[in-house]
């Protein structure tokens, strides 16, 4: 997975690191309650939202697990986001009703400033989702995301999750990360 | 020495009583098919020993020693591109003490090495030498006939690469008859052939395989209800009424295998939202229509689905391909590609797989209702009153039309389940047959397939 890491002594404040730590709580709490209008106004205009499926490489191979260009199922802008957003408002995404319960855990958040205004944001993730009676999936990795100053707040410019299964083992994947 | 499974199945379920499984003509089958564990050990022997299955895209492995490693049935494979350019195909499976010696999903390979005693393969799956080879030497060991098992036969048509685990299956010409001549329309539009881009998605489906199957080799019924909301999502309007033109639409099938389409040149790809590919295609069609002929040149984008008998599918201009490999009688892992014309431009390319990711991979706003529906179709069959009712298969049952000219059994208007039908026919015939030559030769080829 993504070791790399900016250097330690470029981490934020406590207080910066606190309001950081509770946007991405925020946005989990918005994912699990499906507010998906107001978890699409966290995203910057020039988002890139990143989530390639791995894929079981020898280490001596240049093509690496995680590779730009290949399977993945988020490679998405504003746009392709929003029109995710649009089928799960949708009163025929059957597959969505009765609604499918989910739970983001997020953890282990480090921050470190990046340009003005921007900071890299590491975090884990546990997400686990219910459905009808018996239906229980879970889903667990590692994000690294690009935080920008916004109106007080911050917005997401850029996030890659990498996840840790290469087969997934689940039918679908109906949520955000 | 060889023990084959056969000769400890004492139960193989034969025609006679197979044949209660099914009656078609009346547009009824029993969900036992779905269920069965002993039907399901049958299919791991009558369908996925014996059928030419895809293994792999000729893009994929263009280099002597690219390999990648894929399923046939639950059998797992290496396919690796040789030094004279062919493609082998052997179990991988280390014929000392069984463990796998490949582990890589793909790359390149001068040879293959088992983790456990250090046994070498060559690509061409020879035994090259193993550590304390000398302890082999001194009792008198043969290097020779101790290689990787190759698979059966190996064949590819317009780059898709097929493999069978039976020497006596027909030639892969045969196997696919007549529908090569519409295969031609979507894999060998202009002449150049197509590749895959990006890498494999892979997932599991709690469903029977064959409901998958059966989904693209004819189900464009489902199409306007299931996916309303994500045709919505992507166009902002549902997918239009298909059962009310049914002159301009067609299912075709032959040997099982299955095509529903419809004239309209573009209406799947789009569903992927992106003009840039809607434009690509109208220009080539015109190009298409020169080489191969105006009615295929309407196929090449339009509201259609595909199987390849027994669990190779794709979406024609959602340009999706994958493969439904069986995990037991209720679980498939799903293999995802995206297959693109080699001759567009890059960014072409590029918008293909992003939108056929974003439709149709376990996270696309379309495949996320498929998946639903297959597993519950095949779990309510768990209750023991519940598979014993039979399920009905009968839509379109006198649509068959014989003067088109066209390749294939020709069936008028695509929201039909004549390919279903079709497609379990096939299965019987071959589940009923003890080899290649039992199995029933319903389908003529046409001269025009040639």
């Amino acid at each position: 997975m993504n070791a790399s890491c900016a250097a330690a002594d470029s981490a934020v404040d406590i207080t910066l690191h606190h309001r950081i730590t509770q946007f991405l709580y925020r946005e989990a709490r918005l994912l699990d309650g499906e507010c998906w209008d107001d978890w699409l106004a966290l995203m910057a205009d020039d988002i890139h939202y990143w989530m390639p499926m791995p894929e079981n490489r020898r280490r001596a191979d240049s093509m690496k697990a995680y590779e730009a260009g290949r399977g993945a199922l988020f490679d998405d802008g504003l746009l392709d986001l929003s029109r995710r957003v649009a089928r799960f408002k949708q009163p025929s995404a059957w597959a969505e009703d009765p609604p499918t319960r989910h739970v983001h855990v997020v953890s282990g958040v480090e921050a470190f400033h990046a340009a003005a205004g921007e900071y890299i944001v590491h975090s884990t993730f546990v997400n686990y989702r219910s459905r009808g009676e018996r239906d229980n999936d879970s889903l667990v990795g590692r994000r690294q995301d690009l935080l920008r100053v916004h109106a007080n707040d911050f917005q997401l410019a850029r996030r890659t999750i990498y996840i840790t299964q290469s087969v997934l083992l689940a039918k679908n994947l109906n949520t955000f990360l | 020495m060889t023990a084959r499974m056969a000769d400890f199945h004492t139960s193989w379920i034969e025609a006679p009583k197979l044949e209660r499984l099914m009656d078609l003509e009346n547009g009824r089958m029993s969900r036992l098919v779905f269920q069965h564990g002993g039907l399901y050990e049958q299919e791991l022997e009558r369908i996925f020993a014996r059928c030419w299955l895809f293994v792999a895209h000729d893009s994929q492995i263009p280099k002597a020693g690219d390999y990648i490693t894929t399923y046939m049935g639950q059998d797992n494979v290496i396919i690796v591109r040789q030094k004279d350019g062919s493609v082998k195909g052997f179990l991988n499976s280390c014929p000392h003490r069984g463990n796998k010696v490949c582990f890589a999903d793909a790359g390149n390979a001068r040879q293959f090495i088992c983790n456990y005693h250090g046994w070498s393969f060559a690509i061409d799956g020879r035994l090259k030498g193993m550590h304390a080879s000398e302890a082999f030497d001194s009792t008198g060991f043969d290097p020779a006939g101790h290689g990787l098992h190759p698979v059966a036969q190996i064949d590819s048509y317009r780059g898709l690469i097929f493999a069978t685990l039976d020497p006596h299956a027909p030639p892969l010409a045969e196997y696919l008859g007549d529908m090569r001549y519409y295969l031609d329309a979507v894999f060998d539009m202009d002449g150049e052939g197509t590749e895959f881009v990006g890498g494999c998605v892979k997932s599991v489906i709690r469903c029977n395989w064959k409901l998958a199957a059966e989904n693209f080799v004819g189900d464009a019924l489902h199409a306007g209800w299931t996916h309303d909301s994500g045709a919505r999502a992507m166009v902002g309007e549902g997918v239009g009424e298909l059962h009310k033109n049914p002159q301009q639409s067609y299912q075709v099938n032959f040997n099982g295998h299955g095509w529903e389409f419809n004239q309209d040149i573009i209406g799947n790809c789009a569903s992927l939202g992106d003009k840039e590919l809607v434009k690509y295609l109208y220009a080539l069609q015109p190009h298409v229509a020169g080489r191969l002929d105006e009615f295929r040149s309407r196929m090449i984008g339009s509201i259609s689905s595909c199987t390849l008998f027994p669990n190779t599918s794709f979406l024609p201009g959602q340009n999706t391909f994958r493969t439904w490999h069986p995990r037991g009688p209720q679980e498939i892992e799903v293999h995802i590609w995206t297959f693109v014309n080699k001759s567009a431009p890059p960014d072409i390319k590029e918008r293909w797989r992003k939108g056929s990711m974003l439709t149709f991979s376990p996270s696309g706003v379309f495949e996320m209702d498929d998946g639903e529906n297959w597993e519950y179709a095949t779990r309510t069959n768990e209750g023991y009153l519940t598979r014993q009712q039979d399920l009905y298969i009968g839509l379109g049952g006198n649509t068959r039309v014989y003067d088109t000219g066209l390749p294939g059994n020709v069936h008028q208007g695509q929201v039909n389940e004549a390919n279903q039908r079709a497609f379990y026919q096939r299965w019987l015939d071959l589940m009923g047959s003890a080899s290649w030559a039992e199995v029933p030769q319903r389908d003529v080829p046409a001269e025009a397939s040639v």
